[in-house]
């Protein structure tokens, strides 16, 4: 074999090399994505546990506030009915809407302030608020990394060959930035 | 080509970022051990030169030879500070938290700090690192840890009763972004590396000065330029543990500011940290049981206030006002 056959040979072999770390970067980002998916599920459902217990305790001493209750709960069934990415985030930002108008209401209540049980269920609920956020956080910034790595030039090439496909984002709608902080100190 | 596809993807997420930052971690400990081994051959070959020339007067020998002793004494230094590194990573987490002298709690005894780090630790993409007290009016808060399994974040009693949620938030996240950024890996290296370098400077200094001492008796002319030679090595032992010193504190108050911009990017929310910061400065953040050793680890000097340090040059943490002035413009972006 010759130079030129020697150079060949090369060339193919640090493609062939090239392929398989970018292969595998891509597999590592994907697999970070899934796990952090699974994270955001993990809070949500802590929340849907969360959310009976905060209605059940509400309940007697916000005897006028029956609209906003039933609005928690309906949102809470809604959320545990939903499926896929784009469904999910749009019925649990509904849920977290709800929440916040509902712990937002509790302030009104002298009564509830003093319970010791609703501070803690306060405690509770906006520790799992911040980990879903903070979930979905991460979630989002493990779909940019996974979807740089498939869509940038030269990978592109080899995520279509693997058929690898981008992921959606967990989308953040309009209403829920404007939404005002609430207080709970 | 792979190390810059890989950097371009790393600035995404912080689980990428850590790894990037793994890597500088390791270069830096080669770098340094070699700087380590390279001084230590020069003590030797300082040593042996002296040993030899005074009790020959006639012929004064050429100081340009391969040293054995600097050859031996550049390895045992390497070994030395390869081996102080792993003592170090490996039980530095306990000695931290034996010399705080915190507590660790529970999630039923202190439910909301737990929230707050396990918060922080699903926005850092990690496992949530154990959480201690430590029964003091201070304020002052620290991370300890130099891997995923023996990372610990502790607060004092005092920061707990000073701030509220938000603003535990953002100092908890400060600490996060320490556990995150391997802060403490990094500057446990460092710290060794520095406390090697004094060391080694200090032999050349003994070894120069019976040098000069020698020499002047043997008045001999080809003793010199030997003597010009050591005056010179004499500076630089002066001047090279001041030198690394100075790297040392500059790396700290680095990697103070990225702590600072770490919590607000996990966080999202300037506002939390800025105010804690402000409370932390104007309360007193001193307590006993914290060393010269340890005190990069805090979220504010815990040994004296920034006012009583003599040389901003010589700060483990920035200025506060800095910090803050840096997090307002991390805000309005």
């Amino acid at each position: 074999m010759g130079t030129g056959g020697w150079i060949i040979l090369g060339l193919i072999a640090a493609i062939v090399i090239w392929v398989i770390m970018t292969y595998n970067r891509m597999i590592a980002a994907k697999n970070q994505a899934d796990n952090a998916w699974s994270q955001i599920d993990v809070q949500l459902k802590r929340r849907h546990d969360l959310i009976p217990n905060l209605v059940q305790v509400v309940k007697d001493a916000m005897g006028y506030e029956q609209e906003t209750l039933k609005a928690v709960i309906e949102a809470r069934n809604k959320a545990l009915t939903a499926q896929g990415p784009a469904e999910i985030s749009q019925a649990e930002n509904a849920l977290t809407l709800a929440t916040s108008k509902l712990l937002a209401l509790t302030e009104a209540y002298p009564d509830l302030k003093a319970n010791t049980n609703i501070s803690q269920l306060q405690e509770e609920l906006t520790a799992t608020e911040n980990k879903i956020s903070f979930a979905r956080q991460f979630y989002n910034d493990s779909v940019m990394g996974f979807n740089n790595a498939l869509q940038m030039f030269p990978n592109n090439l080899i995520a279509r060959q693997f058929a690898f496909t981008p992921r959606e984002h967990f989308a953040v709608p309009e209403t829920e930035k404007s939404v005002p902080q609430v207080k709970l100190r | 080509m792979v190390q810059l596809a890989t950097a371009a993807v790393g600035a995404t997420d912080f689980l990428t970022a850590q790894r990037a930052n793994q890597r500088a971690t390791n270069i830096l400990l080669a770098a340094l051990t070699a700087l380590a081994g390279g001084l230590g051959y020069l003590a030797g070959w300082a040593l042996e030169a002296n040993h030899a020339a005074p009790s020959s007067y006639s012929a004064p020998r050429s100081i340009w030879f391969f040293s054995a002793w600097g050859q031996w004494l550049a390895i045992a230094i390497a070994v030395a500070s390869l081996g102080w590194s792993w003592i170090s990573l490996r039980f530095g987490a306990r000695m931290v938290l034996a010399m705080t002298g915190g507590n660790e709690v529970t999630k039923e005894q202190e439910p909301q700090l737990h929230n707050i780090v396990d918060e922080l630790s699903i926005a850092a993409g990690r496992r949530p690192p154990r959480v201690f007290v430590v029964e003091t009016d201070a304020l002052n808060a620290f991370a300890t840890g130099t891997s995923e399994q023996n990372a610990a974040i502790g607060v004092t009693r005092g920061l707990l009763k000073a701030l509220n949620r938000e603003e535990l938030q953002g100092v908890i996240g400060h600490e996060m972004g320490h556990v995150a950024n391997l802060d403490t890996r990094y500057m446990t290296i460092v710290g060794v590396t520095v406390g090697l370098i004094a060391l080694i400077a200090d032999m050349i200094l003994r070894g120069t000065r019976w040098g000069t001492g020698g020499r002047r008796s043997s008045d001999s002319k080809g003793g010199g330029a030997a003597a010009i030679l050591m005056l010179i090595l004499f500076i630089i032992a002066l001047l090279a543990p001041l030198a690394a010193n100075l790297v040392r504190m500059a790396v700290s108050r680095q990697r103070e500011y990225l702590a600072d911009a770490t919590s607000v990017r996990f966080t999202r929310n300037p506002a939390g940290l800025i105010s804690a910061l402000q409370k932390i400065d104007s309360g007193t953040n001193i307590f006993p049981g914290v060393s010269k050793a340890t005190e990069h680890l805090f979220i504010i000097n815990p040994v004296h206030k920034m006012t009583e340090t003599t040389s901003a040059l010589m700060a483990t943490h920035p200025d506060t006002g800095a910090r803050i002035d840096r997090l307002r413009n991390l805000g309005i972006r």
